[in-house]
């Protein structure tokens, strides 16, 4: 180091040119740090700059419900793609902010489609109570109806029990009355005799086997009638017994219909329940073809957008505010049929741009590849157009 | 927004792990390669400011035996005094042994040369891994970017939209590694050029040092030869 200084004459010990590497390496570690500090420092400022260019973007928007949902499963790639015409130098922070509001438009969109599933849900469920509340009432009614009748033929059976009870009575009745004449008569011709044996002493012998024979005669009759009130109440007895049979059997049927009638009333319940289930399930698979049906129409709405927005030559004039909505109309395979200004930008240029771009984007082939009915959905849709990073 | 996703330490934290690996080995060489740069520079411009102030000296007329006795035989001397210890040292030992002039001479270039040898030894050393890094840094990056974009490739074929903005990050931080490594080769090609020239250049200040010391001591020769005889 100071050796030269002090001459030859007076030297150190130490090897003057072992510089050691203490020293080379702290300066070679500060070179890095001083590098990687002007390489952090730099980056802000370079990227401050160039926020003059536009990012360019183009949005779907369609009148269909799931187009909307399209564009907003594909949101993040769309605002990922949206760096992909912006200029080289700004492809590094473009996407950023997109992103962003994509995110917070995408939250926004799931919640509305959760809420309208949700209300969806909701409608079909209580579509399926108010369902099975109609089929309920009408099985009550119905039920209602049944026990009316049942009640108004047990009602004229029992009149028609009461009539022939009162037709019995009345025919006994009327034999007790002829039984009672018959004793009366009897009685009379008794009283007529004796009045007769006064009258007719002298006669008595004559009269004797007369009389005798009318009292046989009598005797006879006497047993008959006897024979025929025996017999009548038996028949009375029988005719009671019988009615109480006929009442038990009746009862008995009547239970029986009793019981068949809730058999019935029960399955027919359980069959609504299960056509409700089965309602049910068939809301869920609907939903879940529905959902199928809506990713695929995302797909496809995404491979339009995307086309379209690398066909769009955005006119040099086009400010980052402007908007344009044109109505698309596809043909069955996927050609475009028609373009229609929905909502114009104010500037021709700007929309003409915009129909160009559908038109050399076209056609859209990928449209075969999904099923007919979400083609007749697909075959009209809207596309916004808006260049600049506000959406 | 920028630092977030695109910034330089970003992309080299989201990096897959081979081009990581290269980053840091192409970080660490560039780190001894300057490390070699700082050392061999300082030891290059002390070892000439020796010379010239050694060749001051020695032009000043001194006495050759008073200078080498200033030169204590235990303390190695360096550069142009080493040569000039080990000429005379010799010198001294065969001048008493012979009086044959050619054959002193030839032992005094003999020893002077291999104390050249050792010179340029000590004079070049490092240099050639500050070669090395130069050579083999900008390959070692180009290993880390063509790596990184085989994954930008193979992450492309798993989105079914390939747009650029898939591909960037991955394209941006392969390619940080050709930058590291250009960082850490062109310094090193620099520097090994400015060194190894400075070095030759001493080195031919040493040779020349080392004639001129052999003629003065055959001058001297003669001169006594002239003198005896």
């Amino acid at each position: 180091m100071s050796k030269g200084a002090q001459g030859m004459v007076v030297k150190t010990p130490r090897d003057p040119q072992d510089v050691g590497y203490l020293w080379p390496a702290v300066f070679a570690i500060a070179v890095h740090l001083l590098i990687v500090l002007f390489s952090l420092v730099q980056w802000p400022d370079s990227s401050a700059e160039p926020d003059s260019s536009s990012i360019v973007q183009a949005t779907l928007v369609s009148t269909e419900a799931f187009t909307d949902q399209a564009q907003q499963a594909n949101a993040e790639s769309a605002a990922m793609s949206a760096a992909d015409e912006s200029e080289p130098e700004s492809a590094a922070e473009s996407p950023t902010p997109s992103e962003d509001e994509a995110a917070e438009e995408q939250a926004a969109r799931e919640a509305a489609e959760a809420e309208e599933q949700a209300q969806a849900l909701e409608a079909a469920r209580a579509e399926a109570e108010a369902q099975a509340e109609r089929r309920q009432e009408e099985a009550e009614a119905e039920a209602e109806r049944q026990r009316d009748a049942e009640e108004q033929r047990r009602q004229e059976e029992a009149e028609a029990e009461a009539e022939r009870e009162r037709e019995a009575e009345e025919q006994r009745r009327q034999e007790e009355a002829e039984a009672e004449a018959e004793r009366e008569r009897e009685a009379e011709e008794q009283r007529r005799q004796e009045e007769a044996e006064a009258e007719a002493e002298r006669e008595r012998e004559a009269e004797e086997q007369r009389r005798q024979e009318e009292a046989e005669a009598e005797a006879e009759r006497e047993r008959e009638a006897e024979e025929q009130r025996r017999q009548e109440e038996a028949e009375a007895e029988a005719e009671r017994e019988r009615e109480a049979e006929e009442q038990r059997r009746q009862e008995e049927a009547e239970a029986e219909a009793e019981r068949e009638r809730e058999a019935e009333e029960q399955r027919r319940q359980e069959e609504a329940e299960a056509a409700m289930q089965r309602q049910l399930e068939g809301e869920a698979q609907a939903a879940a073809e529905a959902q199928q049906a809506e990713q695929a129409a995302n797909s496809f709405l995404t491979i339009v957008k995307r086309a379209v927005e690398q066909a769009w030559i955005i006119p040099p004039e086009a400010s980052d505010s402007m908007s344009a909505t044109l109505q698309v109309r596809l043909g069955p395979s996927g050609e475009v049929l028609a373009t229609s200004v929905v909502s114009s930008s104010g500037d021709g240029n700007f929309d003409r741009s915009a129909m160009q771009a559908i038109e050399h984007a076209a056609p859209f082939g990928e449209l075969r590849d999904l099923p007919s009915e979400q083609q007749r959905n697909l075959r009209q849709f809207n596309l916004r157009f808006t260049p600049g990073d506000v959406r | 927004m920028n630092d977030n996703a695109m910034s330089i330490p970003h992309l080299i934290m989201n990096a897959s792990i081979v081009v990581q690996l290269v980053m840091l080995l192409l970080v660490v060489g560039s780190v001894l390669s300057w490390i070699v740069i700082f050392q061999r520079g300082i030891a290059l411009r002390r070892a000439q400011k020796e010379y010239a102030q050694f060749e001051e000296t020695f032009w000043s007329g001194v006495d050759l035996n008073e200078l080498y006795r200033d030169i204590p035989a235990d303390d190695p001397r360096h550069g142009a005094e080493h040569i000039f210890q080990a000429g005379f040292r010799e010198f001294n030992r065969l001048m008493p042994k012979t009086r044959n002039t050619p054959t002193i001479l030839e032992g005094v270039q003999r020893s002077m040369r291999v104390a050249w040898s050792r010179e340029e030894d000590r004079l070049t050393q490092h240099l050639v891994f500050l070669a090395t890094v130069a050579s083999a840094s900008p390959y070692i990056g180009l290993f880390g970017t063509v790596w990184g974009i085989m994954g930008s490739f193979q992450s492309l074929s798993m989105t079914q939209q390939a747009t650029l903005a898939t591909v960037a990050p991955w394209i941006a931080e392969a390619l940080i590694a050709t930058a590291m490594g250009l960082f850490a080769a062109i310094p090193a090609v620099i520097f090994y050029n400015r060194l190894s020239n400075s070095a030759s250049r001493l080195l031919g200040k040493y040779e020349d040092f080392a004639e001129e010391f052999h003629a003065i001591l055959h001058r001297n020769l003669q001169g006594r030869d002239s003198a005896s005889s």
